[in-house]
């Protein structure tokens, strides 16, 4: 199957149509979310979480002994939301730092977690197959169900996004202000930190634990790079987050081999190089096109400056001068030069150059905005 | 015990050393997650180098391996440069990605090879013992154990070669530069360090419990001392406890020893959070409520310095006064009738002369700050011990 045809087959095809919907809404959701963890310094969250999730499914199981994604994801996000409250713990109770404590929930979390599962792969006629799914992720296992169940959450998540949302954003920016002016800054908080948490769980069974944190930080650090707004930055990822999901979803299926869940988050990554680059006032390329625009700028200026100053001993500004009178100074090429006369600050006559009119002034200019300047 | 089981928990104890001597440098420098996106990324090291030699124990591997988890940190540090995004986020970018092209490498070419991603994140300590070393024709013991004592003994060279620049330029960066260690080196030094041991131990152990063995332990003893030769060997021994006590818990339940491990590391860590004698949880919440009361106390005290008319020192008249619940006004009240400051006499409250000596201190203490003066008391209350 090749791109076309998945693209004619997803709204005829049962499977991919579930599957294409669920990592597109999963990735419009983490993008959403994603944007305040990004904002908030909590980019490492995700990942803590997601790992800290894997012991909530496997008590979860354990308990219930049924396999129902429902129960497993509660679990997943009961024992997501202890991580992240003793993390939160360590870091305000202990001088240890924050990275220390997020690595310490998701490696002991995790060890814990797979305790209980070979724990449980060991018990006698339990039907655990499908359990590790959430390791790695299977978005093939996605069904109708999962896809209503995601729908719903982004749905609400919409909908306390929209109705806390100056809130949230005050909160984002200045935490001390909002705290004076009267709001219960903690509620706001954990509120945010839940739906987090929420999206987290809801992605591992389609990416998997290890890629989950990628999927939350990939479109928002991309949709950083447009815009200094927050409500613009949280659509973008959201829209990147989608366009990931569906890329991804149709560049796995139509390979044999490939998984969904890497390809997702390698599709993400493109849309992260690629705004780091191209990104109008951040990007890479053009910030280094404005240094390398400023360096000319100031070399013109500088052999302007010097020709300038060499003018000034004639009466007549005009008069001509050899090219060899610029030698013992490093800034001139005959490009500069080619550019003054573009500008019409120089007309050039052989080897002889001379300021016109206009080029005096500029100069002349040049050198008193500066000593002002230096005053 | 036979000698295979003898064999693993030697390897664990190596395995936990070996990762707790560059793991207490990463919690002090603040760099602990980087251990967690070096043992993902060196992923497509491993795979590149799998598909080069077609051999999962060529050196070459272990090489290829550790090279990604440097570049890992380049590339990193390259990105928070650039000031696009902060630190953490960078992290969290470059690891998945690269980890992503390794899953991807697996599954695209060598899905029929011994090769999967289950057993190099979760690894099998079980199986270590029976991958031996074996020399023209002589058995010379698992090959692990050989991989992470060469690592171990690298690494405990080099610690004490560089104990000293690694140790100033750990506290004070700038310090460093200007005595003459560059910190780049050590940096890199460091990280190279901890890529190598990461690829060393995880063919035995797989990568979450590398993580955990680098982070836990060096948390657990940071809890406890402050000294980093102490913190060192805490870390060492916490290590070498979990790493034994969790392979007979893993026997008991029959269940993964990497499991098992972590889940000893996260118990110690835990009681140690809780119960350290000065930064354990219990203890800062103890000192905060004593520290609390004290307050309370001073204050009482002032009020009845300030008032020397009866009815303002009543007993009932006080709880009106400085609004406190009941509960709070008697234990106040107990905690000054048991230091001798206070005597009441008909339900109105006075000072006693050590009463007024101490008030008249703390004033001076608070209004001056000045230590000397109040040496003495910070034996008896918190508040003055800062």
């Amino acid at each position: 199957m090749n791109l076309t045809e998945y693209f004619e087959l997803v709204f005829t095809d049962y499977t991919l149509r579930t599957i294409t919907l669920g990592t597109a809404i999963l990735g419009a959701v983490t993008g959403m979310l994603g944007s305040f963890a990004v904002l908030r310094k909590q980019s490492l969250l995700g990942d803590a979480i997601s790992h800290a999730a894997l012991p909530g499914i496997a008590i979860a199981y354990l308990i219930t002994g049924a396999k129902d994604s429902n129960t497993l994801l509660l679990g997943a996000l009961v024992s997501g939301l202890i991580g992240t409250f003793w993390i939160r713990g360590i870091v305000k109770k202990t001088h240890l730092k924050s990275d220390t404590a997020l690595g310490l929930i998701l490696s002991i979390f995790f060890g814990f977690g797979m305790l209980l599962l070979t724990f449980i792969q060991k018990q006698p006629n339990a039907n655990q197959a499908g359990l590790d799914k959430y390791l790695f992720g299977q978005a093939a296992t996605l069904v109708e169900s999962d896809v209503w169940l995601m729908a719903t959450v982004t749905g609400v998540c919409l909908f306390v996004l929209l109705l806390f949302w100056k809130e949230f954003k005050i909160l984002l920016f200045d935490a001390d202000y909002t705290k004076t002016l009267g709001f219960n800054t903690k509620f706001i908080d954990i509120l945010i930190t839940t739906f987090i948490v929420l999206a987290i769980v809801l992605g591992l069974q389609t990416v998997g634990v290890v890629l989950m944190s990628a999927m939350l930080l990939a479109p928002a650090a991309a949709a950083r790079q447009w815009t200094n707004s927050l409500s613009k930055m949280v659509l973008l990822a959201a829209i990147f987050g989608a366009f990931s999901g569906v890329f991804g979803t149709a560049i796995s299926a139509s390979q044999t081999n490939l998984s969904t869940g890497p390809v997702i988050v390698l599709v993400a990554a493109v849309f992260v190089v690629f705004s780091f680059i191209f990104s109008p006032s951040r990007g890479l390329l053009f910030r280094q096109i404005r240094f390398i625009k400023n360096r000319r700028d100031l070399e013109l200026h500088k052999t302007l400056a010097l020709m300038h100053h060499i003018a000034e001993t004639h009466d007549d500004i005009t008069h001509p001068h050899a090219i060899k009178l610029l030698n013992n100074f490093q800034g001139f090429t005959r490009k500069t030069l080619q550019k003054l006369v573009e500008k019409n600050y120089v007309t050039l006559d052989g080897n002889m150059w001379s300021l016109t009119k206009t080029g005096f002034e500029t100069a002349a200019n040049l050198y008193t905005k500066q000593t002002t300047e230096d005053e | 015990m036979n000698s295979a089981q003898i064999e693993i928990q030697l390897i664990a104890s190596l395995v936990a050393i070996a990762c707790a001597i560059p793991g207490t440098f990463l919690v002090l420098r603040k760099m602990a997650m980087i251990s967690d996106a070096i043992s993902h990324s060196i992923l497509p090291g491993i795979v590149v180098g799998f598909f080069i030699t077609q051999d999962l124990n060529s050196p070459l591997l272990i090489i290829l391996a550790a090279f990604t988890g440097v570049v890992t940190v380049v590339l990193v540090e390259y990105i928070q440069k650039t000031d696009l995004v902060k630190e953490d986020t960078a992290i969290g970018l470059v690891f998945p990605a690269l980890f992503s092209i390794g899953v991807i490498l697996i599954a695209k070419n060598a899905n029929d090879v011994h090769l999967d991603v289950d057993a190099v994140l979760v690894g099998e300590l079980a199986l270590a013992p029976f991958d031996r070393l074996v020399i023209s024709g002589v058995d010379i013991g698992p090959k692990s154990l050989w991989i992470i004592g060469t690592i171990l003994l690298i690494t405990i060279t080099l610690l004490i070669a560089f104990f000293k620049e690694l140790k100033v330029s750990t506290f004070d960066k700038g310090l460093a530069a200007s005595l003459g260690f560059s910190p780049a080196i050590i940096h890199y030094g460091l990280m190279t360090v901890s890529s190598i041991t990461t690829v060393g131990a995880f063919d035995a152990v797989g990568a979450i419990l590398v993580v955990a063995l680098m982070i836990a332990p060096a948390a657990t003893a940071y809890l406890l001392t402050t000294n980093l030769k102490k913190m060192l060997a805490l870390a060492a021994f916490f290590g070498v406890f979990s790493a034994i006590s969790g392979y007979w818990l893993a026997h008991l339940l029959d269940a993964s020893i990497a499991g098992s491990i972590t889940t000893m590391l996260g118990l110690l860590f835990l009681a140690v959070y809780l119960f350290a004698p000065n930064k354990g949880v219990i203890a800062v919440m103890y000192r905060e409520k004593q520290q609390r009361i004290e307050v309370s106390l001073l204050t009482f005290l002032l009020h009845l310095k300030n008032h020397s008319e009866a009815e303002e020192r009543h007993v009932n008249h006080l709880r009106e006064h400085i609004n406190w619940q009941k509960i709070r006004a008697k234990t106040v009240l107990e905690l000054a009738l048991k230091n001798n400051m206070i005597a009441v006499n008909n339900n109105v409250v006075s000072l006693t002369d050590k009463g007024d000596t101490f008030t008249s201190k703390a004033i001076d203490y608070i209004i001056t700050n000045e230590d000397a003066q109040i040496e003495d008391m910070k034996d008896d209350f918190f508040l003055f011990r800062g």
